[in-house]
């Protein structure tokens, strides 16, 4: 996955509740006119807690899962 | 009759020649985009499916939206077997694809013509049965016996010992292959971050101590 990927946000599923907002701790996310919006693409660490705290599960952050290789 | 796409598929591989060319004239391929649901759960079992390519689950849906995923199918898996073997021939869950996918169909009646016909592929179909009936045990007994954090971290094990899976996994859908919610999810990967047992990178999931895991799992 690249560096510069940002956990997706459907809209459409997206009732600006400003949860993932308030509580993302990068301060990586901003409510803009049309709903949640990553301020950049560096600020956010995809940790997953919007993922996690979103109650509509409009936020997706995949992840794969693998063994550590050292 | 051209038995190609049979011949390509390894649960296959043990079907005599003319098994296979039968199977061939009684089947077809289907070619069907991400997110298609090929059956839906409670409805008439009218085919079954072998995956050729891509990746599709099996979940049951309770009112609330819930979903508890049943199975993952990767190519060479058939699909809906005991659906059209049970008395009643309903759909026994809903199958969607989680990518394009491409699969071999077999209807009903053709189904049951060619058990009727060929041992060899019975015999398939019974090892086959017996690797799902095991599958479906150790779900029921993970979901019954294991709380949800020896679940996560026996899945997390699974999913890192196979070999690297073109999707990612998000909270939701390891929550649904473990019988729990997202934000529990969520809190029992910080839980193993902060123990040392793995570490959450952008969009990977690192496994970094094994034994720790598997005792995790056993608790």
């Amino acid at each position: 996955m690249s560096e510069r990927t940002l956990p997706s946000i459907n809209l459409s599923l997206c009732t600006r509740c400003n949860l993932c907002v308030s509580q993302c701790p990068e301060l990586a996310l901003i409510m803009a006119n049309d709903g949640p919006t990553f301020v950049d693409l560096i600020t956010c660490s995809y940790c997953g807690v919007c993922e996690e705290l979103c109650p509509t599960g409009a936020i997706r952050a995949p992840s794969s899962v693998n063994w550590s290789v050292s | 009759m051209e038995t190609d796409h049979i011949n390509q598929l390894p649960i296959f591989a043990g079907l005599a020649q003319e098994t296979r060319l039968d199977l061939a004239r009684r089947s077809y391929i289907r070619a069907l985009p991400a997110g298609h649901t090929l059956l839906l759960e409670g409805m008439p079992a009218e085919s079954a499916y072998v995956l050729i390519s891509g990746e599709a689950r099996a979940f049951r849906m309770n009112r609330e939206g819930r979903v508890q995923i049943l199975a993952r199918f990767k190519p060479g898996d058939p699909i809906n077997i005991i659906s059209l073997l049970n008395s009643d021939k309903r759909n026994r869950a809903t199958i969607e694809a989680l990518s394009p996918v491409t699969v071999l169909v077999i209807r009903s009646a053709d189904f049951d013509a060619l058990i009727a016909r060929y041992p060899d592929f019975s015999n398939i179909l019974l090892h086959h049965l017996a690797d799902r009936l095991a599958k479906i045990t150790d779900l029921a007994a993970g979901l019954s016996l294991f709380a949800v954090r020896a679940r996560l971290a026996r899945f997390l094990i699974e999913l890192a010992d196979l070999s690297p899976s073109s999707s990612g996994w998000t909270q939701d859908e390891i929550a649904a292959h473990i019988g729990t919610v997202r934000d529990v999810v969520g809190r029992l990967l910080r839980d193993f971050e902060a123990g040392g047992l793995i570490q959450r990178q952008r969009g990977q999931i690192i496994l970094l101590d094994r034994e720790k895991l598997i005792q995790a799992a056993r608790e």
